[in-house]
């Protein structure tokens, strides 16, 4: 039954709690009423009594029954779903949003750009594009993270280093003597991707400042404004562009995005903010 | 054309009570406020200009609520539909906005809907102008032209009627005994006033150089890095009240709150002023300074709703100037920036 109450959380199960990182766990859901997602599309997650906040999910697509999401700690519903423990009741809202155009993908050469937190939503989007690898002539994966420590999904990401279609490189700011991988900005990383820079897909999902700094190095390699797709950071909550608080522009990040090409959105005022 | 003497309005006010809960704008004081209609009239101002809440008020609610539990359907704070009377042409203009947010037809709010269908609107034409009205330079009259169901334009001894919609039309139909054919001076009267009230807006606009909206193109941007969004907001609180104020602003925060019992979502009335509003988690907040906020409320009304839905998103109703502590008056923020151009 299509529910008529788009602001009406649907009831949801926590059926695991996972921890990533000291600062992120991830969540594995199950609501009562199957949430069907394009992979980009978000969620927002109920934490009954305490309010609810966006997260895009981190799980497969085509994996319907349970999702996934990773949560950083950072504000006040955050704190409270890092207290949730497997058997407690949250709510879920949605899908909301674009999603990435998969479709427009296709028989190009695609690279994905991924800092810190910007690994969950960019899991899924990886899932995606391993289940239609064929589709794509190469695909590319660069990611950054702070640390060792807070680099999220480490033993599955390092395990992608084994697959022969994917070119992968990852690196951190500051090492440490757990981590044998590159130390570095991911900007750095980025540079000689072997790809044609004109023609292809860049796919970027990060922390503001890792976006911005990504996306002004891929335009220098010479990518083209309409191949870049950004993920959006906004103060997301209606969900269906009626509350205001996202507002990019003459776009709402929660309707219009959260995903946008970056000619979409690079005469906006404030977008790295 | 219809007339309806006052008694006999009287009579079509008690018998829409069956049906709606009826409000009207009285007079307290210097000001006008709905009040629901209990059968007295002593207070009662069908004409004048617009009450000190705004329209919006009867359709999103200044807090109500939006969900309760995970029970599916949809809250409903009134059990009937509301009859809302005397409303001015500067608040009908706030549906233009109100319509393209909550009534998109891919994107629909049920609560708004259900509201937008059922209520009746009977506007009235002002028949008179305080030193904030501005109307005329948004495009507007003090008497309104569309986006009403009936419209009262007041004459000696009563109103003439005029349907605009399928709703207004059958209600003159279903109680045509109430009404007469108007007669002609009625209608030369009722142009009279017209008139009259234009021309006292007009002298409003001329005394406070109000610019047409008409110059309006653009304006925003030529002044995006313009030092005058600092001065402008120099003297703001930041309370947030031009937006709550305004027939036009829609923001909205989501809330919930829960008991032993059950769980509630409200949401409230929400402002682009308050310093949180565009907030992320993470701590980036895109207008981390309040003459950045006093300009995304420019922005969001004079190039988003332009440029989305084809109107600017002000009635000239000039609720904001007289609701601001700090004297921001728009009037003044337009003038100079078409003066920036």
């Amino acid at each position: 039954m299509p529910d008529t109450n788009p602001y009406r959380p649907v009831k949801t199960e926590v059926l695991d709690v996972i921890t990533e990182t000291p600062t992120i766990k991830t969540l594995r859901l199950k609501p009562e009423e199957a949430i069907s997602f394009r992979t980009g599309q978000f969620i927002e997650l109920t934490v009954p009594g305490a309010g609810e906040a966006p997260f895009t999910p981190s799980s497969r697509p085509s994996q319907k029954e349970v999702l996934e999401v990773t949560v950083m700690r950072v504000g006040k519903v955050t704190e409270k779903i890092h207290q949730l423990k497997k058997g407690d009741t949250v709510g879920l809202r949605g899908p909301f949003g674009n999603g990435y155009p998969l479709d427009d993908f296709k028989g190009k050469e695609i690279l994905v750009v991924g800092g810190g937190c910007g690994f969950a939503p960019l899991r899924s989007l990886m899932y995606s594009l391993f289940e239609i690898r064929s589709e794509f002539k190469n695909l590319l994966f660069r990611g950054g993270c702070k640390n060792p420590q807070e680099f999220l999904y480490r033993d599955e990401i390092f395990d992608w280093t084994k697959k022969k279609d994917l070119d992968i490189e990852l690196t951190v700011d500051k090492g440490d003597p757990t981590w044998k991988g590159k130390v570095g900005l991911v900007t750095v990383i980025i540079e000689g991707a072997d790809m044609d820079y004109k023609k292809g897909i860049a796919i970027v999902c990060g922390p503001p400042i890792m976006m911005k700094f990504a996306t002004k190095k891929l335009l220098e390699m010479g990518f083209l404004d309409a191949n870049l797709y950004l993920s959006m950071e906004k103060n997301m909550s209606c969900g269906i562009g009626k509350c205001g608080h996202c507002r990019i522009g003459t776009h709402y990040a929660c309707k219009d995005g959260p995903v946008f090409r970056y000619d979409q959105i690079k005469d906006c005022h404030e977008i790295w903010d | 054309m219809a007339y309806i003497s006052d008694g006999s309005f009287r009579r079509l006010l008690d018998i829409l009570q069956d049906g709606y809960e009826v409000y009207l704008p009285v007079k307290k004081g210097e000001q006008r406020f709905y009040r629901r209609y209990d059968g007295s009239f002593d207070d009662v101002v069908i004409g004048e200009v617009r009450a000190f809440e705004p329209l919006k008020a009867f359709f999103t609610r200044a807090r109500e609520v939006v969900a309760q539990d995970f029970k599916p359907g949809v809250p409903h704070a009134q059990d009937r539909p509301l009859a809302i009377i005397g409303v001015k042409a500067c608040d009908l203009k706030g549906f233009k906005v109100q319509d393209h947010v909550f009534a998109d037809p891919d994107l629909q709010d049920p609560l708004y809907i259900k509201n937008r269908k059922e209520n009746l609107i009977i506007s009235a034409d002002c028949t008179c102008a305080i030193d904030t009205c501005f109307c005329l330079a948004l495009g507007i009259t003090p008497f309104p032209a569309q986006d009403y169901d009936i419209n009262l334009s007041t004459v000696r001894g009563g109103f003439l009627v005029e349907a605009a919609s399928e709703k207004g039309r059958a209600l003159l139909a279903k109680h045509k005994t109430l009404f007469e054919e108007a007669k002609r001076e009625q209608e030369g009267d009722r142009d009279r006033l017209r008139a009259k009230v234009k021309a006292r807006v007009e002298e409003n606009i001329k005394r406070e150089k109000v610019p047409s909206q008409d110059l309006f193109e653009g304006i925003i941007e030529r002044s995006f890095e313009s030092p005058m969004w600092d001065q402008e907001a120099k003297a703001c609180v930041e309370c947030g009240a031009c937006t709550l104020i305004c027939p036009t602003c829609h923001c909205f925060l989501l809330y919930d709150q829960k008991d032993e019992a059950r769980m509630a979502r409200l949401r409230a009335w929400d402002s682009c002023m308050f310093k949180d509003y565009a907030r992320v988690a993470g701590g980036a907040n895109p207008r981390p300074k309040l003459w950045m906020r006093l300009r995304n409320r420019f922005d969001k009304k004079f190039n988003f709703f332009p440029q989305v839905a084809g109107v600017y998103a002000c009635t000239g109703c000039g609720r904001c100037i007289s609701a601001c502590p700090a004297k921001i008056d728009i009037r003044k923020v337009l003038k100079r920036l078409v003066e920036n151009a």
